[in-house]
């Protein structure tokens, strides 16, 4: 979106000096006796998209409220785009996007008058209002309810409108708060698409959501939370992790009772066949390799050879099992 | 990242940079028209003030029908518009009071629950903002009730006995006095986290301040009375010639109860029935018309009982009355008290409302998501 509205990228948000993204160091925040954040570290650098990804009530929403500055951290240093939320908030919201996961919504008003009305906040000028406008419904597929009330607008298109709405004054930070959720398959490719263009343009995207699959083709890191506790952080878009993990994949061949046998050969431990093929467990990719080398030799007639679930939700189920 | 685990102490006044107080015309009114837009379309707001003016139309017709009557002699239409005045200012008050915390006292837990609100809060908006935009609008939308009513306070107008002085002062202080309902009503919604309890405790303040504190005043009324020497002035007899009894005035000096209103008569003067009562100018013919019977009456609490009781009705007898009369006119007049302290009560609660939409927050309403 940047490129086509050049004055805008480099007056209210100034995308060159956001280039901090977001740190936050030693995050803890308790709610009476409930510790909701105990100590989370993340890091979102600028041109990625960092997920945000933990069970329910691991402190995911609060710790973005903290981020958004609208919440106090207990302690902890938080910056955002270069700032202290706590002690700068006003720098930090002229950078800051955010989509809140519970989405509210003025519901007489129209589309365009709720982003007109987040301009006005953002104290944009009045003028090129309505082009920014035009150009974010069109973005976010929405141009045809322009002028309707929101209330008519069904939960996915609402979803959408939110986007639409963390984007009005351009910022160089975005907290998406489970931005898929809701969304039909094709907005969530379409989701995709622009959170990727976000990054690509150098803003620094931290999206929160539980439908890994999506996220796995989305973003760059994953910053697993558990317990109110970072616990991990994974790299998706760079080399293997450097731990090896034993990770399910699945052999499915046109010849089932071929491939058992070649398997029960080759020493591998394999669950029952199912629907999918056969389930087994191996250590490393380069054991992944070998066994399919192994299985193509002896003549087994393999027709897929695949890990069993996407590699966010496989870190996410291997920290996260001691769920509460 | 050396400065690892630096605590943010809880900080009661932000230094600059946070802007929590700080106005611009052009927040406030996109906070006001956000809210106006927002509430105008959402509500039956044409079906509302149909039914508000024919309520008031009915009444205004009916004490019209009851008072006519009444009035027997003198100049009928000055009476009766004096009174009709009266009572119609009392209605458009009691209505008024009761529909205006309707309008603000749900709009910060409302739009909380909605999870609107921290979506404004996110914004360049500063608490100040957000608080005066969403107290304008309610006013607004108040006025345009008293701008429904005011045909009917016209009417009664034409019908005579009502200097325009009056009507103006009337109108000021009906409009100040919804003005303080509106930001009780939205001091409360900041407060609380469910809108059936700011709206019932809004109710209750007003009630305090209008009935509540007069009601006060009475009960109090054996605790400022005194065992007290007074100065009377009394006829006696002094003697019997014929048909005539022949008196004089005597001097006395007595002990008796005198309840000395002029320690309590505060409490009455919130009460926005005394204010607007003893705020409007008199009128040119006034026998019962509720405004200035009040009027009398609180300015009397205020001076207190007279130290001389003078039962002779000779010249200085009327002297006497006649001070009193003035006194009452030049130096008692409670309602800038009363006006003052309801204005204070409105502006705490703003500030009240400001504070708590202040972020990056360290506590929440009980029981609330931040969103």
């Amino acid at each position: 979106m940047a490129p086509e509205h050049p004055d805008q990228a480099t007056t209210a948000t100034g995308l060159p000096e956001g280039g901090a993204g977001i740190e936050a160091t030693a995050v803890r925040r308790t709610f009476g006796s409930v510790v909701a954040v105990d100590h989370i570290d993340l890091e979102a650098p600028p041109g990625q998209v960092t997920a945000l990804i933990g069970p329910n009530g691991s402190g995911k929403t609060t710790l973005l409220l903290i981020l958004a500055g609208l919440l106090q951290p207990d302690s902890g240093q938080v910056r955002v785009a270069g700032f202290d939320p706590v002690q700068d908030p006003r720098a930090v919201r002229s950078r800051l996007g955010w989509m809140p996961d519970v989405f509210g919504t003025w519901e007489s008003l129209t589309c365009r008058e709720v982003l007109a009305t987040m301009a006005d906040a953002y104290r944009l000028p009045r003028a090129g209002q309505d082009a920014r406008i035009d150009e974010l419904l069109a973005l976010v597929h929405l141009a045809e309810f322009a002028d309707r009330p929101t209330q008519v607008l069904s939960r996915g298109q609402k979803q959408r409108l939110g986007l639409a709405r963390a984007l009005v004054h351009d910022p160089s930070v975005l907290l998406l708060d489970e931005p898929a959720s809701g969304l039909d398959p094709r907005s969530r490719i379409e989701l995709r698409g622009i959170v990727r263009n976000l990054a690509a343009e150098g803003r620094t995207v931290l999206v929160s959501s539980h439908v890994l699959a999506e996220l796995d083709e989305m973003v760059d890191r994953a910053v697993v939370v558990a317990r109110g506790r970072t616990v991990s952080v994974e790299t998706l878009n760079g080399p293997p992790s450097s731990v090896p993990r034993s990770r399910p994949w699945r052999v499915r061949a046109l010849d089932e009772a071929a491939l058992l046998r070649a398997l029960d050969q080759q020493g591998v431990a394999h669950g029952s066949p199912e629907r999918e093929g056969v389930q087994v467990e191996l250590d490393t990719e380069d054991a992944a390799v070998a066994l399919l080398a192994a299985l193509v030799r002896d003549g087994v007639p393999v027709v897929s050879f695949q890990p069993s679930a996407g590699v966010l939700e496989q870190a996410y189920l291997a920290l996260t099992e001691d769920r509460r | 990242m050396s400065e690892v685990m630096t605590t943010h102490p809880a900080r009661p006044d932000s230094p600059s940079g946070s802007g929590t107080w700080s106005l611009t015309a052009h927040g406030v009114r996109t906070v006001a028209v956000l809210e106006l837009r927002q509430r105008v379309r959402s509500t039956r707001w044409i079906v509302s003030l149909v039914v508000w003016a024919v309520v008031i139309g009915g009444l205004t017709a009916l004490i019209q029908l009851t008072l006519s009557p009444m009035v027997s002699s003198g100049e009928p239409d000055d009476e009766t518009g004096a009174a009709m005045f009266g009572v119609i200012v009392f209605l458009v008050l009691s209505l008024g009071m009761l529909v205006s915390p309707a309008l603000s006292a749900t709009s910060v837990n409302g739009d909380r629950t909605a999870g609107i609100l921290a979506t404004m809060q996110s914004t360049l908006l500063s608490p100040a903002e957000l608080a005066v935009g969403k107290l304008l609008a309610a006013w607004t939308s108040a006025l345009a009730l008293l701008a429904t009513a005011l045909p009917f306070v016209l009417w009664s107008y034409l019908v005579g006995g009502t200097p325009i002085g009056r009507l103006l002062v009337t109108l000021v202080v009906l409009a100040l006095t919804l003005l303080v309902v509106c930001a009780v009503g939205l001091g409360y919604s900041a407060l609380t986290a469910r809108t059936s309890s700011s709206a019932v405790l809004t109710y209750l303040t007003v009630a305090f301040l209008s009935l509540g504190l007069p009601l006060l005043f009475g009960l109090t009324v054996p605790l400022v009375t005194t065992d007290d020497s007074v100065t009377r002035r009394e006829s006696v007899e002094i003697g019997q010639s014929g048909d005539v009894t022949s008196s004089r005035c005597v001097t006395t000096t007595t002990t008796t109860e005198q309840t000395h209103t002029e320690r309590s008569w505060w409490l009455l003067a919130p009460s926005p029935y005394v204010v607007v009562s003893d705020a409007a100018p008199t009128p040119r013919q006034s026998f019962g018309d509720p405004l200035s019977e009040i009027r009398s009456a609180v300015r009397s609490a205020r001076l207190g009982p007279d130290p001389i009781e003078d039962w002779c009705g000779d010249e200085i007898t009327q002297q006497l009355v006649d001070r009193r009369t003035r006194l009452a006119s030049e130096q008692a007049a409670a309602w800038p008290y009363g006006l003052g302290t309801d204005l204070l009560v409105g502006v705490g609660f703003l500030v009240l409302t400001v504070r708590r939409l202040r972020t990056p927050t360290r506590k929440l309403p009980r029981g609330t998501r931040i969103a």
